[in-house]
């Protein structure tokens, strides 16, 4: 599904930030992706989901060489993954129902089509009494549970999560870590990136660890 | 291909849906609605101040664009009236009856082909002709004034100038023919360096019309960034963003435009009122008149102006559309 073949980056002129990461996520996995702030997680992810470019090596995602790929091209296999944002990224026009339902809309289908399942999602992560809600009045819990929300709302193949449990109780992150294996039982990939150990203790699963740059593989 | 097939496949239809207030877009068929909420947010501060700024540059363009028009309109009638008449002049010295003499002259015009109207003027009208260079006097009379008749010429069939010339000269002692070719000529040099001169400043205008749209734009632009981000990174096509940012735009341009273009349309309704106010009595007026026309816009005038309003909106649509285009192509 995603294969890494000796990938480097670095920001300009800069230092490399990631070398030499090398890694397969198979159809249906789950992993973790750990490692010290500033060790290149979210990098990392931005590489995966094709919003930056590696300074060196190669990328597969979905058995397509991305550097090969035209922008139209990749932005067909977005559609394939989502993505939950550290900084939530939610559109503060938009009500969170609005939000949740903007990658269905994206994708040209009919509001009647998705409206039920939508609804559904949100009272699935407590956030049924908040769908007419903007996101400035949200907290930053019910901002994170909306945008997980809009990351699965279409079932991606592949679920890249940065922090995605960094800024909600202990008790929503249990159920949130629910939701994602979950998804993962009915076939999505999950990437998770996260420094919660507890969180990590909870699931058996490969660990891409992060340090300084170079990517280790565990637990698999 | 790929610029036709993008043609054939932009969805024009759902434009209409960002010109036109929401209640009468409800009334369209289906095909010209957008469902939904408005991914671009309908109303913010700088959306605001683009559309004062459109309004404005709308509105100066509108009155460079009309006036340029009006004086142009008025050159050309000048050439034209000038172009349909030639004049008889007739030496009154030795002449002894100047009358019959016109008489005879008049008739032999007359039977030219290709004259409409020979007419000829009285002593007292070419007398008439004199006064703003010699005054009201009676002494005027006592003067060799040249009689003159004045002839209109069918523009669709003209006659042979020359050969109305010589046969005058064969026919009549002391008759001249003028067709005005000098006069023509200069005034044709008038038009031409007015109309010139009216297009160099339109053309400023457009220019600076142009800077400040795609500044002001680019402006608003850059506070939607995160929209295009966030539509980027759920899988939105490129054609489905930059569609998304260019229906707003271009209602955000056409309304701006109206309103400018209105209140020119005003601005020329009251340019009258407006010199009356500043002083300016019937003699101002008379000359505005002979410069300008009429002094009003008629419905060709109108029309550049609408044509402007066009020309803002889709600078203004198509300048949102390379602004997204550019923001996506740093994520490339």
């Amino acid at each position: 599904m995603i294969r890494f073949d000796n990938v480097g980056l670095r920001y300009g002129s800069g230092p490399e930030i990631l070398r030499d990461v090398t890694f397969h996520v198979l159809p249906g996995s789950f992993h973790f992706l750990t490692g010290p702030s500033g060790a290149g997680k979210s990098s990392l992810l931005r590489l995966l989901f094709m919003s930056l470019r590696p300074s060196r090596g190669l990328i597969f995602v979905f058995g397509e060489n991305v550097a090969d790929l035209p922008r139209p091209g990749r932005a067909a296999l977005r559609r394939r993954i989502g993505i939950v944002f550290q900084d939530f990224r939610l559109l503060d026009h938009l009500t969170t129902w609005e939000n949740v339902a903007l990658p269905l809309r994206v994708m040209g289908k009919k509001e009647s089509d998705y409206a039920e399942d939508v609804t559904d999602l949100l009272r699935w992560v407590g956030l049924g009494e908040r769908i007419h809600a903007y996101p400035e009045i949200l907290s930053g819990g019910e901002k994170q549970r909306a945008a997980i929300a809009r990351a699965v709302i279409t079932r991606p193949e592949l679920l890249l999560a940065d922090e995605p449990t960094g800024n909600v109780d202990p008790a929503i992150g249990n159920r949130l870590l629910r939701l994602f294996v979950e998804l993962n039982r009915l076939g999505t990939s999950v990437i998770l990136a996260t420094h919660d150990y507890s969180l990590m203790e909870q699931l058996e699963a490969p660990r891409l660890m992060l340090d300084e740059g170079q990517l280790k593989v565990s637990g698999t | 291909m790929s610029l036709i097939s993008d043609i054939q496949d932009y969805p024009w239809t759902s434009l209409l849906a960002g010109i036109l207030p929401a209640r009468l877009t409800a009334l369209l068929p289906a095909r010209f609605q957008v469902t939904g909420a408005q991914i671009v947010p309908p109303t913010s501060i700088v959306g605001n101040a683009l559309t004062v700024v459109l309004a404005i540059m709308t509105f100066l363009a509108c009155l460079t664009a009309g006036g340029v028009y009006m004086v142009n309109q008025s050159a050309n009638a000048w050439v034209d009236d000038i172009a349909s008449e030639i004049t008889i002049e007739l030496d009154p010295v030795n002449t002894a009856d100047i009358e019959k003499k016109m008489t005879l002259v008049s008739l032999f015009l007359a039977k030219q082909r290709g004259i409409t109207r020979v007419k000829p003027l009285t002593a007292e009208d070419s007398a008439k002709l004199l006064e703003p260079w010699l005054g009201e006097t009676v002494s005027i009379s006592a003067l060799p004034i040249p009689r003159l008749i004045a002839v209109e010429i069918d523009r669709s069939s003209p006659p042979d100038i020359e050969v109305i010339k010589t046969a005058l000269t064969q026919n009549f002692d002391g008759v001249t023919l003028d067709d005005h070719r000098r006069w023509q000529a200069e005034i044709r040099t008038i038009t031409r360096s007015t109309a010139l001169g009216g297009i160099a400043v339109l053309g400023l205008v457009a220019a600076a019309t142009i800077a400040v749209i795609i500044f002001a734009t680019r402006s608003a632009m850059s506070s939607n960034r995160k929209i295009i981000e966030v539509l980027h990174f759920v899988g939105a096509q490129e054609r489905f963003i930059s569609s998304e940012f260019e229906r707003h735009f271009l209602g955000l341009g056409v309304r701006a435009g109206l309103m400018g273009a209105f209140a020119a349309a005003v601005a020329f309704q009251l340019l009258p009122l407006m010199m009356y106010l500043l002083g300016g009595g019937a003699v101002t007026a008379a000359e505005t008149r002979r410069l300008l026309g009429s002094g009003e816009l008629d419905i060709g005038g109108y029309l550049l102006c609408l044509l402007v309003v066009v020309v803002v909106a889709g600078l203004c649509m198509l300048t949102s559309r390379l602004g997204v285009f550019r923001v996506l192509k740093s994520y490339a």
